[in-house]
């Protein structure tokens, strides 16, 4: 198993650099000038140019690349060009804000998607089944910025349980992480439901049952491990997928976050900034899939044998 | 019994009387820093946090003075070239160091210092040897010297009237030298380095959530009224709202979010609690005259006539505003309101386009930042529904931020419109801005005349008040109507929405969404 750990760490280092590389390549390609971004309407020729100059926007691209990625080897990820702080710190602090968020939007997603996925199997095609797979449908197709209008303007606005934006306690990220985490939950009720339909339909359930076992001892004892294997492994995808999506969420909900941070950095041609970001969530995104290798072969006995 | 329930009536009315006097606001973006030096935007924090030597303060709807602000009183010698500040004595920052004339000139010679790698060096270049020190030749600024503790000369190069008006400007904020030199580029960045004078000492900063100003109970003029001032940041217009609704934050700011004016002002509870003033600036149409066929005046004359502005001012933005004709709005000093005016008539329009040589219609582009708000893509479509009638067959262009202003720059935009709110109460904000020898390649105007080049330079140095307005008189005729170099479109009222609790709000005088709170009281 560590031999199996330490080739896939290695085989991501090429893809961190080829990351940085596109990122790089596709900032040069686009126009766009940070400094001319920062001054906006106050433009002056005679400032911009100035101040390239003194930021080294000037040197070739190769040059600042080679520089950045000199920096980054040694841990420095270099500065922001305009929050003039260094990008470690920037994202160091906002991440455990997108953790937060994150934990508990997963957290939210299990909760409420397996229970649903296992009722929905047990009582197929039944009105609880119609219920719950249309709310996993609501949440998978629904897009995030507008379900989070929806809860601020009834839990906020209208019932005043709960603050419309912010991060200050628990209860500024109830909505976001139910939010955030109702797409997850549908994925996981669906594949919870289509899993153990499809196990329950095996020859050792109707052994189970054959030998006159109680139909919860059934789905309980039998059926629910074997059927939970894929869904544990798209859970912990999802965790990376949370830690690195959660964009959209963390705007509406005015959460400072990684995903705002990087938001920002595209808007304001900040390249230091936002191949930080970039940087940060393709480890994330790697080590979730790493996860869910390893999960997998700890719940599955005939892939660690493989 | 009944001494402990009046006891206890005394300790809750106590603590009632007590409470803090919080005011929250919601700005949609993060300002980079707390340095006015350091920023071209987001001025919050260096308007309540800092002073200058001179203020700008709203005397009435859509009036102001320059007051004494650090500086008492000042001298201008009678080349214009020389102005003595006398200081204010014994006041403080915040970190207990008292302000004198070295500060001062701290303050200036550290944004002319290209270490600082400072934004508004615009605000000073005028000063003598200040382009010595920008480019590294010389250690210090010539023209910035204290002559005593409490007297600060600043000699400009060459005479230069908006100066006073500039140093009203929130990049003008005054430094602690000791404070500030060691931190040396990062000061500004956080709460702990950043040091004022002004009513509000910055007390916490989160980035991307909030940043906290606290009254600074040793402020000269008196300690602030209210205790606490909030700034969230909050990117997202509707989130806005409901934070407003749901009495999260104390104003809404109708800029961020201007679809949302007609709910405002006519809604049964926040129609009352709206408070507006005058916008010292304007909306506008750039035209870039190095893009066919806009080259010819007639062109660009019958554009500014296919435009009903008047119709787009009454529909689009609720008639909160007046049409504008010139390059200065309503407010600024030199303001003409007897500027000829620009005529709505499709039909003439039509007629100068066959004369300019086009009589079967032109093609041309406008351009639109995607991701800002959707009043410019909402005006840009009427525009170009309208002016079709008069044979300008317009293409909308997307474009991302970083794009539209890195060709802006290089003078290659098309069309584009935007809005121009005053920084310092002077014509020359405006003018130069837009039609200096740089400024209109940057702004990707090409206005590339020699009579308003040279008209501008005699405006910066005009020091008798009359003669300086009817220059501008004759060179706003000049550029609007004779060159019709830009379409002025409107200047428009600055509407914000209070909570009940909020007692006085001030609009700032120019019309911004940044303002100093100092007046403002909350119950």
């Amino acid at each position: 198993m560590k031999k199996f750990i330490l080739k896939r760490l290695l085989i991501s280092i090429p893809v961190l650099i080829g990351v940085t590389v596109i990122i790089f390549f596709l900032l040069n390609v686009v126009p766009g000038d940070p400094v001319a971004l920062m001054m906006k309407e106050h433009i002056s020729v005679d400032v911009v140019a100035r101040v390239r100059a003194q930021m080294h926007l000037d040197d070739p691209a190769i040059v600042r690349y080679f520089r950045f990625l000199g920096g980054a080897l040694k841990g420095d990820l270099g500065e922001s060009y305009k929050l003039n702080r260094p990008v470690t710190s920037l994202i160091l602090n906002a991440f455990p804000n997108t953790l937060v968020l994150a934990l508990w939007a997963a957290l939210f997603a299990w909760i409420v998607g397996i229970p649903a996925g296992i009722l929905s199997a047990v009582k197929k095609y039944s009105l609880p089944d119609n219920l719950f797979m249309g709310f996993s449908l609501l949440g998978v197709s629904m897009p995030v910025f507008w379900s989070a209008l929806l809860f601020q303007y009834f839990f906020a606005v209208k019932l005043r349980w709960l603050p419309v934006a912010g991060f200050e306690d628990w209860r500024y990220v109830v909505m976001p992480a139910i939010v955030l985490g109702w797409s997850s939950a549908g994925i996981i009720a669906r594949l919870t439901r289509s899993s153990l339909l499809e196990v329950m339909r095996n020859d050792y359930i109707r052994t189970a049952r054959a030998k006159g076992l109680h139909e919860l001892p059934v789905i309980f004892g039998h059926a629910l491990k074997n059927s939970l294997l894929p869904v544990v492994t798209v859970m912990a995808i999802q965790v990376a997928g949370l830690l690195a999506g959660a964009v959209i969420t963390e705007s509406v909900f005015g959460i400072p976050g990684v995903g705002r941070i990087a938001v920002n950095a595209i808007q304001a041609r900040d390249m230091p900034l936002l191949q930080g970001a970039v940087l940060f969530e393709t480890t994330l995104v790697i080590l979730g899939n790493l996860a869910a290798d390893i999960l997998y072969a700890f719940l599955d006995p005939r892939i660690k044998a493989a | 019994m009944l001494s402990m329930a009046l006891l206890l009536v005394g300790v809750f009315a106590v603590g009632a009387f007590a409470a803090e006097k919080v005011f929250t606001i919601a700005y949609n973006e993060e300002p980079q820093t707390s340095d006015g030096q350091m920023t071209t935007s987001c001025y919050m924090i260096p308007m309540n946090v800092y002073d200058r030597l001179i203020e700008c303060v709203t005397t009435a709807p859509g009036k102001s003075a320059l007051v004494p602000g650090l500086a008492t009183k000042w001298d201008v010698s009678k080349d214009g070239k020389v102005y003595t500040f006398h200081l204010r004595k014994g006041v403080k920052f915040q970190n207990g160091e008292e302000f004198t004339a070295k500060d001062v000139v701290y303050t200036f010679d550290r944004m002319l210092d290209p270490k600082t790698k400072a934004l508004n060096t615009d605000i000073l270049d005028f000063v003598l040897g200040a382009q010595d020190r920008m480019d590294g030749k010389a250690a210090s600024t010539a023209g910035l010297k204290a002559l005593d503790k409490y007297t600060v000369q600043i000699t400009l190069a060459k005479p230069f009237v908006p100066f006073l008006a500039i140093m009203a400007s929130p990049q003008a904020s005054i430094l602690n030298e000791k404070f500030t030199k060691p931190l040396g580029n990062k000061y500004g960045l956080s709460a702990k380095a950043t040091c004022g004078t002004g009513p509000f000492i910055l007390k916490e900063w989160t980035l991307n959530d909030h940043h906290t100003m606290v009254a600074n109970p040793n402020y000269f003029r008196g300690r602030p009224q209210i205790d606490k001032f909030v700034v969230k940041i909050v990117t997202d217009p509707e989130t806005m709202r409901m934070l407003f609704e749901a009495g999260e934050i104390d104003l809404f700011d109708c800029d961020f979010a201007m679809s949302q004016i007609p709910y405002f002002t006519s809604h049964p509870k926040w129609g009352k609690q709206t408070v507006s003033g005058p916008r010292v600036g304007l909306y506008y149409y750039s035209i870039n005259q190095a893009i066919k066929p806009f080259d010819n005046v007639k062109v660009r004359q019958a554009f500014q006539m296919a435009v009903d502005r008047k119709l787009i001012l009454q529909k689009m933005f609720y008639n909160h505003g007046q049409l504008e004709n010139g390059v200065m709005p309503k407010g600024l000093i030199h303001y003409n309101p007897a500027q000829a005016k620009i005529e709505y008539n499709p039909e003439k329009a039509k007629a100068l386009l066959a004369e300019a040589g086009y009589p079967n219609g032109v093609d041309m582009e406008i351009a639109l930042v995607a991701s800002t708000g959707s009043q410019w893509q909402k005006m840009s479509e009427i525009i170009q529904a309208m002016v079709a009638k008069s044979g300008f067959r317009v293409t909308l262009k997307q474009m991302d931020e970083a794009a539209f202003y890195a060709t802006r720059k290089e003078g290659k935009l098309p069309m584009y419109t935007n809005k121009w709110s005053a920084d310092f109460n002077d014509p020359d904000n405006f003018f130069y801005t837009f039609f200096g020898p740089k400024g209109t390649v940057a702004r990707s105007y090409n206005n590339n005349s020699p009579e308003v080049f040279a008209a501008l330079d005699k405006g910066r140095s005009e020091t008798d008040f009359t003669k300086r307005g009817k220059l501008y008189a004759e060179l706003e005729k000049k550029i609007v109507i004779d060159q019709a170099a830009w379409l002025p479109m409107f200047s428009l009222k600055h509407i914000y929405v209070v909570q009940p609790k909020v007692k006085k709000f001030v609009v700032p005088w120019n019309g911004w969404s940044d303002f100093p709170v100092y007046e403002t009281r909350v119950e």
